[in-house]
Formats: structure tokens, sequence, C-alpha cells
């Protein structure tokens, strides 16, 4: 097992693009190396060693590679791109973009996170203790690839369009979620604990999306459905009962939205439609 | 005195190329054709006007030469980690050719007013596709006019008479032979001429346009009212689109600037693409400064992207949340701005402008605006359309000539000029 620490040695003001600070990298890569590394900040070009002190600890022969990154990360970008095996582990607040096209391993933030968390991800496993901005397992803006595959668990809120044009994979999140849960979305599961802000699962074509809490409106092209006791998420069984609602009809989609009955008594008018 | 025809007005979108200008001394004394906001800016763009480079001093601005200024910021611009270039919307195509390429030159992000404007329409775009056309197309064929979160009749006063619902096309004989839907929150000055006005509630637009996609196929409503309205008028208006002959829909900020923002934009091109199995059916955005969409098409055709592209890495990436000046702002990150010909201290949101004051700021404007007087540098630029020859492209993407009919103030350059003096100023300071 290889330990990489990493800190930050000071405050930046312009971004930081740490695409070079993931686990497959690291691995093939000596100390030394890994210190020369190029990073960008902002417009200029400078070596990882410039940015962050660096030391390895615990070298043994069992396991693959960790790495520990400590500071205020808010302004980095795209940590744990495209890794497929291994843990980082980031303590403190992260900026963008953190494991995309992730295929494999885990990364952790004990912190909060800004937006694009997981974006077109793979496989592997994320977890967030804090909060996540906008467009979590999403996929750019005007591109229609989202997350594939792998898991994300957010323990606080999310932002806006989560899972946006996502087509595998499963997203918890355990707070609150803001407007557009599961847009476009063609596969996959997102599960949001707490309440909706609304458009929930809009233009979505196949897939799953869970509301646990309070959600205000339900979107004029979705139908009811039926009332289900139950729903899997991955493994785990969430109790309900749901709503369940078919859509979204305005694209001809066949997704699944379940919106807990006991938290939303507003939703009753639509049992009359069952069929 | 001269008369010139046939000049663009430099105000809107609409970019009317009717307008007629007496000049007698230098001065323009008579202007017909135009409309209030047009009028006005022929008539007085002259007063109260920048006239001299200024430079901050001991915290005072205090005039200084033209070279003094471009000196000390292209000095800036060299130095500087991550810099941000923000404006254009009226400066010529010309202009914005030249300040692209001093983007590149120096690794700054490079933004328009697309970005707090009308950059959720085009980002629909993106996702979607657009069906859309020409005005003169609508001139001649539109039956049903449909303006949604826009007010033309306040803030593009000539687009009824010019484009949409009055004049007399070939097909179609003005207001007898169209019809006027408006979709808006309040009874505006425009609601007020429709045959078929829907009052929607706040915020609610991508909830109605739903519906309507939904009932185009022949889906049925589960709800009885939908954004505030009646699912009977709903049921009408899907009805009116899918039965008349050539449909258009005007959208404006009501629409892109409201909660869902770009996905309102992304779920109406699909409205529209979907009313093309019905009908003809067409939509377009109703821009409004009047080089906006210029900047947007020289944008793309340099870069591939048409608003808040970083070139800092030496190849342009675009990701708005990530690349737009707002959000550079908000989070701080940028350690420079240059401002061309906008105000972005007066327009953008509080939180977002105090990090622009924390560094140096730098501002090409014809006036004094609020941001030229918190600038460290201000370089006065001549007006385009007025003072200056270019090109700019109207709402519908339709390239069109700025003539220049008075002589600017002496010592006065246009955007393109000042841009390129900069430009060639960073590039001797690079060694190049």
């Amino acid at each position: 097992m290889r330990e990489i620490k990493l800190s930050l040695k000071e405050p930046f003001i312009p971004p930081l693009d740490c695409s070079v600070i993931n686990t497959d990298n690291f691995y093939q890569n000596s100390l030394e190396e890994i210190k020369a590394l190029k990073i960008w900040r902002g417009n200029r070009e400078v070596s990882l060693e410039d940015v962050f002190s660096i030391h390895e600890e615990n070298i043994s022969e069992q396991g693959d590679i960790k790495i520990y990154i400590e500071g205020d990360l808010s302004k980095a970008r795209r940590i744990g791109q495209g890794m497929s095996f291994g843990e980082i582990i980031i303590k403190g607040n992260y900026g963008l973009y953190l494991g995309a096209h992730m295929k494999g391993g885990k990364i952790t933030v004990y912190g909060d996170c800004g937006s694009w968390v997981g974006v077109e991800m793979e496989g592997g496993f994320i977890e967030v203790k804090g909060n996540v901005g906008d467009y979590l397992a999403s996929s750019y803006r005007g591109t229609t690839k989202g997350m594939k595959g792998g898991t994300i668990l957010v323990n606080g809120n999310c932002g806006v369009e989560a899972c946006g044009w996502m087509s595998g994979g499963i997203v918890k999140v355990m707070g609150n979620s803001g407007i557009f849960p599961g847009i476009h979305m063609k596969g996959g599961i997102i599960y949001v604990k707490g309440d909706c802000a609304g458009r929930a699962g809009a233009n979505m074509i196949a897939g799953r999306v869970i509301i646990n809490g309070k959600v205000d409106d339900i979107l004029p092209s979705f139908k009811i459905e039926e009332v289900r006791g139950s729903v899997k998420v991955g493994d785990e069984k969430i109790e309900g009962p749901f709503y369940v609602f078919v859509g979204d009809l305005s694209d001809e989609g066949d997704g699944r939205l379940f919106v807990h009955v006991n938290n939303n008594p507003h939703l009753k008018k639509y049992e009359e439609y069952i069929p | 005195m001269k008369e010139y025809r046939d000049i663009l007005c430099p105000v809107c979108g609409c970019l009317c190329d009717d307008i007629e200008v007496n000049v007698e001394n230098n001065s323009i004394v008579k202007v017909q054709n135009a409309c209030a906001m047009g009028a006005s800016k022929f008539l007085n763009f002259s007063k109260e006007r920048l006239k001299n480079p200024l430079m901050r001093k001991n915290g005072e601005l205090v005039p200084c030469s033209l070279n003094e200024a471009i000196d000390h910021i292209s000095r800036a611009l060299v130095k500087a980690e991550f810099p941000v270039i923000y404006g254009f919307a009226l400066s010529s195509c010309e202009a914005i050719k030249v300040g692209i390429e001093l983007a590149e030159e120096i690794g700054a992000v490079i933004d328009n007013q697309t970005t707090v404007c009308h950059g959720p329409g085009v980002q629909g775009l993106q996702d979607i596709g657009q069906v859309s056309c020409t005005l003169g197309e609508v001139k001649h064929r539109a039956d049903l006019i449909i303006y949604w979160g826009s007010n033309p009749q306040d803030a593009h006063p000539r687009h009824f008479e010019r484009y949409s619902l009055l004049p007399e096309g070939r097909f179609r004989g003005g207001k007898k032979d169209r019809k006027l839907v408006v979709v808006d929150v309040r009874k505006t000055a425009t609601a007020r001429m429709a045959d078929f006005y829907i009052r929607i509630e706040q915020g609610k637009d991508f909830e109605l346009i739903s519906a309507l996609r939904a009932l185009l196929r022949f889906e049925d409503i589960e709800q009885e009212q939908v954004a505030g309205i009646p699912k009977e008028k709903v049921e009408e208006l899907a009805e009116m689109m899918r039965s008349c002959e050539y449909g258009v829909i005007f959208f404006g900020q009501g629409l892109t600037q409201t909660i869902g923002k770009d996905r309102n934009g992304d779920n109406l091109f699909a409205l529209v693409r979907d009313l093309n199995k019905f009908t003809k059916f067409l939509v377009m955005p109703i821009r409004g400064h009047y080089n906006v969409t210029g900047s947007n098409e020289v944008l793309t055709w340099q870069t591939g992207f048409p608003f808040g592209v970083d070139l800092s890495k030496g190849y342009p990436w675009y990701n708005p949340g990530d690349t737009t000046v707002v959000d550079i702002f908000r989070r701080g990150e940028n350690d420079l701005t240059l401002v061309v010909g906008s105000d972005p201290l007066a327009h953008l949101p509080r939180r977002a402008t105090m990090h622009i004051l924390e560094h140096p700021l730098f501002t090409i404007d014809p006036s004094m605006s609020l941001t030229a007087m918190a600038s460290n540098v201000v370089i006065p630029s001549a007006f385009y359309g007025l003072e200056a020859e270019g090109t700019a492209y109207r709402m519908d993407g339709v390239a069109l000539p700025l003539k220049k009919i008075v002589e600017p103030p002496e010592g006065i350059l246009p955007d393109e000029e000042i841009l390129r003096r900069i430009l060639e100023k960073v590039k001797e300071i690079r060694g190049k």
C-alpha cells in the first residue's frame, strides 16, 4: 500500500486544474515524479510541488494506493478524473468536477463539494459528507451523456439538475434536492431522502426518481399509475407507501417517479385518476 | 447639411435599417423612422460622454494619455494569472474578433452579455436544436405570433411594425390575417394588444410547456390547473398552435431568466420541434443589445462556443456555471477584469461584483458607467453605427453593416483599434 499525503501550501486565487491527481497516475510514478507533475493554476503551468507539500508513507506490498488531500480546495477541479482503482480522501471543501469520468475506486470528501460531482462517471464510489452543488452525476452543459454507472452518496443537500442525462448507476441524497432531479434521465436511480424543490423527472425517458420527503407539485406531463408499498434502491429497500407516476409523457417517456404518500397529503387528489 | 438614408439603428436587436438622419456641422439634427429609443440615441449620444483616457492615481481618476493607458493595461494583462474579458454586445464583430485574439494571447476567459441574458436560450439550442427562420419569413408568412415572456411594445418598439404583427407581407395582409398570443405574468403593453392573453403564474413556464407538449401527444392532463391557467384554456392554446398555418414564438428574458432557465428554453425548443409534426412552427429569441447576437456568432466561429469561453489553457473550454463570469466572480477566481462596452457593476449580482473591485479593473466604454467610475483605467471609445463602421447581427442572425455618420471627438478610437493596440503592446512585452 502506498499512502501519499498532499497538503495545500497556501490559498490561491485562480482555479487549479488538478486532473493529474488521480490514483492511476500516482501509482505509476515515484514520489519525485509525482512532485514534478504539471498542473494548471489559471493560465500558468506549475508543478504539483509548488502548490502542495507532498509526502509518502507506509509503503508495503499489500493493497494499492491511497491519496490524502488537505486544505481549502474550493477552487480545485478534476481531482480523481478517470481513476479506476484505489482511494482518495479529501479533508476540506472541494470545487468542481470531482471524480469526473471515474471508472472505479473510491473518493471520500469530508466537506462540501461544488458542481458536477461524478460528471460522466462510469463506475466506483463517491461519498460526500457535506452538501454538493448543481449537476450531481450529470453531463457537461450541452452534451447528452450523464453518469453511466457507479454509486454516489451525498450526506447533505444537492443543488439543481441532479442526474441530468444519467443512464445508469445509483445516486443517494440524504438531504434535500433542488429543482429538476433526474432531468432527461435515460436510466439509473436517484433517491432523495429529504424534500425536492420540484419538477422531478422532467423530460425523463427511463429510470427511477424517488422522493421520500415533500414535493410541492408533479409536472402536468406525468400520469399516476399506482400506489406501491416499497421501492428498491440497489440492495436497500425503502418503505413507502409511494405514489408511482409515469413520465415524462411530453417525451414519450416510460420513467417512474416515486413520491412518498404520507409526506405529500396534497397529492391525494391524484388517487381518483388511478386506473 | 448632409442627408443619410437606410442607416442602421444601433440600439436593440431589431437593428432597424431604414433610419434617415440629417447631419449638420458633425452633429445629428434630425432623425426619421426611428422609435423613441433609437431617436434618443441618435440625438443625444454625444452628451455626457467621456473624452479623455483616465487613470487612477492616489485614489482619483485623472486624465492620462492613450499610450499610458494602453501600456498600463497591457502590462497588467501579461501579469494576470486568470484574467476575464467581458462585454462586446455594443461592439462591432470586427472588434470582437480582436478581443478573442487578445483573450487567446493572454490566456483569458472571454464572455459576453449573453451570460446574463439569452444564454439559457442558447443552451437550450445546444441540447435540442432550434427550428428558426429570418424575420422576413415571419413578415411574409406567419399567421400565429406568440410572444412568451417578452414585451416588444416597450423594449423593441418597432418589432410589431416591421417584422411580426402589422407589416403587409406577401401572403399575409397585416393584423387582420394574423393572431397574436401573449404569455406573460402581467398585462404588459404587448399583452394589451393580444387576441389571446395567457396570464401565467410567476416561474411556471416549464409546467405550461410540458402540459402543451403532453397535449400535442394526445395525452390527458391530470390537473385542473396548469401554471395557474385552467386546463381548458391550455387545451385551447394547444389547439390554436396545432391548427395554425405558420406559427412563431418570440421568447424573452421572462422565459430565460426565470426559474428553470436553460431548461425552459430546452423544453420550448422541444415544443416547437413537436409542433412541426402538425404544421410549420418556429422559435426565435428577442435579443436585447444590437450586436449581442454578433458576439455569439463571432465567438462561435472563432472558438466553437457562443459565450463563456475559457482560453486559459490555450484551447477553448466551455461549461456555463464554470466558465461564465458571474460564477467566476462569485467564486473569486479571476485576478483582473477588462470590460468592453458593458457595466457589470450595475447589472451583475452584488456578491459577484464585490470580487471585481478587489483586483485590477479596466474599462473601454464611450460613456462614464458605474464600472468605469470604479476602474483603474478607463479608455473612451467611439460609438459604433454613429462614429465608427462595422458589422452587427440582427436578432435573427442576419449580418448588417453599421455606418459612420459623424466624426468621433479627436483622439477617440473605436473598440477594434483600442483592442488591437493593446494586443500589439502585449505581444511586444512578451517579446513576440
